[in-house]
């Protein structure tokens, strides 16, 4: 287990190493620079060249990557060149937003993909268990911007319920209201991720219904749902962790969606803004942390498997 | 990317359709309580649609900046009324000499910079030069003119080495803008000026607040509180707006009137502005709009009343000066819809087949290249759009002028001489605009500066140096509990002295 552990560790950080170079080479690839654009239309070449010297963007590119990658060994982060703000402080300013709307979507996505993926495996062949099942399929597909939008009309604008926009100026001093805002993008990102996950239990409850040690439990006297809660869920319980760890990265992209669509102030947005500044240094370093995070996630996943699944710790 | 933007109309389609259901019997007429009297502790919101990347007023271009900071928080010795004329500020009067070459203010007494600091004539006479003497600092060439800047007292004296007609003017946008001599306020994220407003907190990605500055040296701020709010969208405008969450929304799309109109809590005012929605050539030798008959072809192939009309608001413009600045005059006879004279026009130039590119930024409305790659396509011309975010745009059309046809909506008034830069991205050159425009500037007399200025716009326009889609018009969605909100070119100044809300 401790070699398992290590090995994977060390994966991980390879895996940023290489996601490192490809967010800074990637980035490199876009047209025009942040010099420029503060500069303006009636900038001056002169004006330009005396910008992009202050910033740095005169250096060469492997310079650039150097100085950026040490930063980050010393713990920098790296700062705006548009407004000198620190990645992290912002990182940590807008997660206030992300990571809430994340784990409200995500606990939304859960609390009805779970039971309703359950009943729908087994009432498979019934009515309800059709619909329930044609209706996740329909649900998944939906574009979730469609979605937003069709909640904030409903929610927002007919009913007068929820606010349709925009995020609490006091932020979390007033939690109600934050938690209000978030209600409609969450609800937003958790159905539709939702409705994926709902198909993976769907599919995962059945494979259980179907084994052995199901069917011998129900042999043994206990009933159909009691031998599968008992005996069949754990399993499944598996694999929607699984689903779950690859979702957090569904749920990152949802957020640059729904935060646009719902004006919120979170990472999302604030990564749009930056890349639409060309403000590269902050763009590298957001992305580097969320892809940081998605890889945690993972790593935590694969190891979280094995302390479950017995059989998969005998495997090399 | 088809399935996209059709599911994307479909939910606009469907939400509009809700919208007006949800409406009904809630009838036009607007509220009656609004006329309560006005509220001095009252917040206001208003919404805008871009965002300042950082607050630096001294290098950071764009209009973003200039909407929210000029006049609500810095200042200049003169500035200007959304009417364009230029009044009285930080100076109570000035005097231009009959040669043009010296003019003196009268610097006001008792004015200070929000962190409680005098103003003092030397923090002029230091801004004004700094400004001057620092290229990185934007628009530092409008004062190239100047030869020395003193001050004896509180009279500020600006020598000239050769007259110029468009001082005053430069000297009531960033060019002017008075600093604290020395100041360590950090401009990027902070601001300290004289304006009658403070800078209260910037949220980045959400809002800026301003509060009234409590010992302004002139009349206070009618409002206690002014929030700006980001929001890019229109329909999240449109939502926030009948959510109640904000009291006026600008940059609005005129299409949405009936909706925004529908609670009886908003009315959209329309106003003029020097917007010009302006379709630049490429008329750089070897290309094909290097020949004039082309350039002429395109211009009166497009329908220009009919976008117009398909936009919802604003005005025909046929030449590069809008109403609201001097030298305008109605132009439209040079270039009159006329698609058979286009054909023909086309046929002589032997490009009866041609095909040209669009670059156009992607924040723009997809109806302007709609109708102009099918008023194009009767004509024989095949236009292939191509949307890029605007650094792309400043990348390819701006710096490195590849492009065919470009389509940039320019918001700056006075800004003719851009056409008479063979520099810029336009790639005009005509030596006779040139000459006219350098004798605009050196004209002593107001009204013979405009007519060299028409005289040398209606060459352009003859030329058919570039097209004018359209003069925009400022759309504010405003509460009908706000007062005096400026409605005239409001993406370029947003001056909120006369703000007031009432709590109706």
């Amino acid at each position: 287990m401790i070699k398992y552990t290590l090995t994977r560790a060390a994966l991980l950080l390879l895996g940023l190493l290489v996601a490192s170079v490809l967010i800074f080479l990637s980035l490199r690839v876009l047209p025009g620079d942040i010099a420029q654009l503060i500069a303006g239309t009636n900038g001056t070449p002169e004006q330009v060249a005396a910008i992009r010297e202050r910033l740095g963007l005169d250096q060469p590119l492997p310079l650039q990557y150097l100085e950026w990658i040490g930063g980050i060994f010393r713990g920098d982060l790296g700062t705006s060149l548009l407004n000198g703000s620190g990645v992290a402080a912002e990182l940590a300013q807008k997660a206030q937003v992300t990571v809430p709307l994340g784990l409200m979507a995500l606990t939304i996505a859960v609390l009805f993909a779970v039971p309703l993926g359950v009943l729908s495996a087994m009432r498979r062949g019934h009515g309800d268990g059709t619909f329930l099942s044609i209706g996740a399929q329909t649900l998944a597909a939906v574009p979730v911007v469609w979605a937003g939008m069709m909640l904030v009309v409903v929610f927002a604008v007919w009913l007068g319920w929820l606010p349709a926009q925009g995020f609490p100026r006091s932020g979390w001093n007033d939690p109600a209201a934050a938690i209000r805002s978030l209600l409609l993008p969450a609800l937003t990102i958790g159905i539709v991720e939702g409705a994926m996950l709902m198909r993976f239990v769907r599919s995962a409850t059945m494979q259980a219904i179907g084994q052995d040690y199901v069917r011998t439990a129900a042999a043994k006297g206990l009933t159909r749902t009691t031998a599968l809660i008992r005996h069949g869920l754990p399993n499944v319980a598996l694999s929607v962790i699984t689903v779950l760890g690859l979702q957090v990265a569904g749920i990152i992209v949802g957020a640059v969606v729904i935060e646009q669509l719902f004006s919120l102030p979170g990472i999302g947005r604030m990564l749009v803004a930056d890349v639409s500044a060309r403000d590269l240094p902050k763009v590298q370093g957001e992305l580097l942390v969320l892809t940081g995070f998605v890889l945690v996630v993972g790593f935590a996943v694969d190891l979280l498997h094995r302390v479950i699944d017995p059989r998969q710790r005998e495997a090399p | 990317m088809f399935r996209r933007t059709s599911l994307a109309a479909a939910a606009v389609l469907a939400a509009g359709a809700l919208l007006l259901s949800a409406c009904t019997g809630g009838g036009a007429a607007p509220d009656p309580t609004a006329t309560t009297a006005p509220d001095p502790d009252a917040s206001a919101v208003i919404r805008l649609v871009l965002e300042p990347g950082n607050l630096d007023i001294r290098e950071t271009a764009g209009a973003a900046l200039d909407q929210i900071l000029v006049d609500n928080i810095y200042q200049g010795l003169v500035s200007r009324t959304p009417e364009q004329d230029i009044v009285p500020a930080l100076a109570s009067d000035w005097e231009v000499s009959d040669d043009g070459l010296t003019y003196t203010f009268t610097l006001r007494e008792g004015v200070t910079f929000h962190d409680g600091q005098e103003l003092t004539a030397q923090d002029v006479v230091w801004s004004l030069q700094t400004r001057k003497d620092t290229p990185e600092w934007s628009d530092s060439a409008r004062l190239a003119n100047v030869s020395s800047i003193t001050a004896d007292g509180q009279e500020i004296t600006l020598t000239l080495t050769e007259p110029d007609s468009s001082l005053l003017w430069n000297l009531t946008g960033r060019a002017g803008l008075i600093l604290k001599e020395g100041d360590t306020v950090d401009y990027q994220t902070k601001a300290n000026g004289t304006g009658p407003f403070t800078l209260s907190s910037w949220k980045q990605g959400d809002s800026i607040t301003f509060d009234r500055y409590e010992d302004y040296w002139g009349e206070p701020a009618k409002i206690a509180e002014v929030v700006f709010d980001y929001i890019p969208d229109n329909q999240a405008a449109l939502n926030a707006a009948l959510a109640g969450e904000v009291d006026a929304v600008t940059g609005f799309d005129a299409n949405l009137k009936e909706q925004v109109e529908a609670t009886g809590d908003f009315e959209l005012v329309l106003g003029a502005s020097t917007d010009k929605g302006t379709l630049a050539f490429n008329q750089a030798p070897g290309s094909p709009l290097a020949d004039k008959r082309i350039r002429q072809a395109i211009r009166q192939a497009i329908d220009h009343d009919a976008l117009v009309e398909a936009l919802g608001s604003g005005q025909t413009l046929y030449g590069p000066i809008p109403e609201l600045d001097p030298g305008y005059e109605d132009l439209s006879d040079v270039a009159p819809y006329d698609p058979d004279a286009a054909k023909a026009l086309l046929a002589e130039a032997g490009a009866e087949d041609l095909t040209l590119q669009l670059t156009i930024p992607s924040f723009y409305s997809t109806t302007i290249p709609q109708i102009l790659v099918s008023d194009l396509n009767e004509v024989g011309i095949t236009l292939e759009v191509n949307s890029v975010d605007f650094p792309t745009w400043i990348n390819d059309v701006y710096v490195n002028k590849d492009y065919d046809l470009s389509f940039v909506l320019h918001t700056e008034a006075h800004d003719f001489e851009n056409w008479a830069n063979p520099d810029y991205y336009f790639t005009y050159d005509n030596p006779q605009v040139q000459d006219l425009f350098a004798q605009s500037l050196a004209a002593t007399d107001e009204a013979e500066a405009a007519d060299l200025l028409a005289q040398a716009a209606k060459i352009v326009s003859e030329d058919a140096a570039g097209d004018w889609l359209y003069n925009g018009a400022s759309v504010v969605a405003v509460g009908t509990n706000l007062t005096g909100l400026p409605s005239i070119n409001v993406n370029e100044r947003l001056n909120l002295a006369e703000l007031t809300k009432s709590n109706g």
